[in-house]
């Protein structure tokens, strides 16, 4: 079956991280719900009939809460050294300033872990930056 | 289960599919297709469960076991292992939502295949209601709850609705940087 995985992956290009995950980005699974739609385009001629309301209402919601849109930037985020939800918290909500950021995911802030406000604002820094240049 | 859990899971799950006489090919060449097609069809009508919340589509299957005829009917049982991805709100969790209806006593939300979450006025701090045609709720720095608008939210409750097969759930906005998101 490793073979079917990563076709998959290769095809969504989100990479060997989005393999292991547990916690999905709004911007992965809007890949994932797309590239299915397609395949049931190819499968039959109603595709609409194929899919659930849940499918629906939930493709078209992950598209609009996308923060990222392009599958390389989604994979460089991914690739981040963040805690699951946290990674899938910050992607999804896209915080703007540290206070923001602490606020959404009080857990980035916690004794033992090495997130300063400095390395926290370098982190929102690059998430954007992987935002701009997408 | 990990403790912080967050909207949209990918799942591994196993699962019993039956697949009709049929729709069995003698090569077995389709049947990975007959499975995912069944798969889909059975998540379309189940919709969700207490436990997983909303099935949402098959990402790979893991593996197929061995088929098992079911005497009555001559359709073939098959154990699968599959990855899915599914979608739970969590107590915590924060999250953002579009605005469908408005009532004077709170606001009616909507957050992916979850249709029906409730923000009452009683958890949104500074806002009040203002009637009028079309009501909505507006705080003193004239930040507006109107419909379509998005907001972001911080669950406080879920309950799972046995008969609709549903999620409904309690937010609020009591919390920084909660509110109406521009």
């Amino acid at each position: 079956m490793s073979g079917e995985e990563e076709e998959n992956a290769a095809e969504l290009k989100i990479g060997e991280e989005f393999l292991k995950a547990k916690c999905l980005m709004n911007c992965e699974v809007a890949l994932i719900l797309e590239h299915k739609y397609e395949q049931l385009q190819q499968m039959s001629d109603d595709p609409m009939n194929q899919v659930s309301q849940v499918f629906e209402k939930s493709l078209q919601y992950v598209k609009r809460f996308s923060r990222y849109k392009n599958p390389d930037a989604v994979r460089q985020v991914r690739e981040y050294q963040l805690a699951e939800f946290e990674l899938c918290v910050l992607g999804n909500l896209c915080p703007e300033t540290v206070e923001e950021a602490i606020a959404m995911v009080p857990s980035i802030k916690t004794k033992g872990r090495a997130h300063d406000d400095d390395a926290i604002e370098r982190m929102l820094n690059d998430l954007s930056l992987i935002k701009k240049f997408e | 289960m990990k403790s912080f859990s967050r909207m949209f899971l990918k799942v591994q799950m196993p699962w019993n599919v039956i697949i009709p006489a049929d729709s069995l090919d003698a090569k077995g060449l389709m049947l990975k297709k007959a499975i995912v097609i069944r798969l889909m069809d059975e998540f379309a009508c189940k919709k969700a469960t207490k436990d997983r919340g909303y099935f949402m589509a098959v990402t790979t299957l893991e593996s197929i076991g061995e088929g098992r005829v079911r005497q009555n009917t001559g359709d073939v049982l098959f154990p699968v292992v599959f990855s899915g991805i599914t979608f739970k709100m969590y107590r915590g969790e924060i999250l953002q939502g579009v605005v469908h209806k408005i009532l004077k006593h709170g606001v009616f939300l909507r957050c992916g295949p979850v249709q029906n979450i409730y923000l009452s006025h009683i958890k949104m701090p500074d806002y009040h209601y203002v009637p009028g045609e079309n009501g909505i709720f507006m705080n003193d720095k004239h930040s507006k709850i109107d419909k379509d608008v998005i907001v972001r939210f911080i669950v406080i409750g879920t309950k799972w609705m046995e008969a609709e097969r549903e999620f409904q759930a309690l937010v609020s906005l009591e919390g920084d940087y909660l509110g109406p998101v521009s």
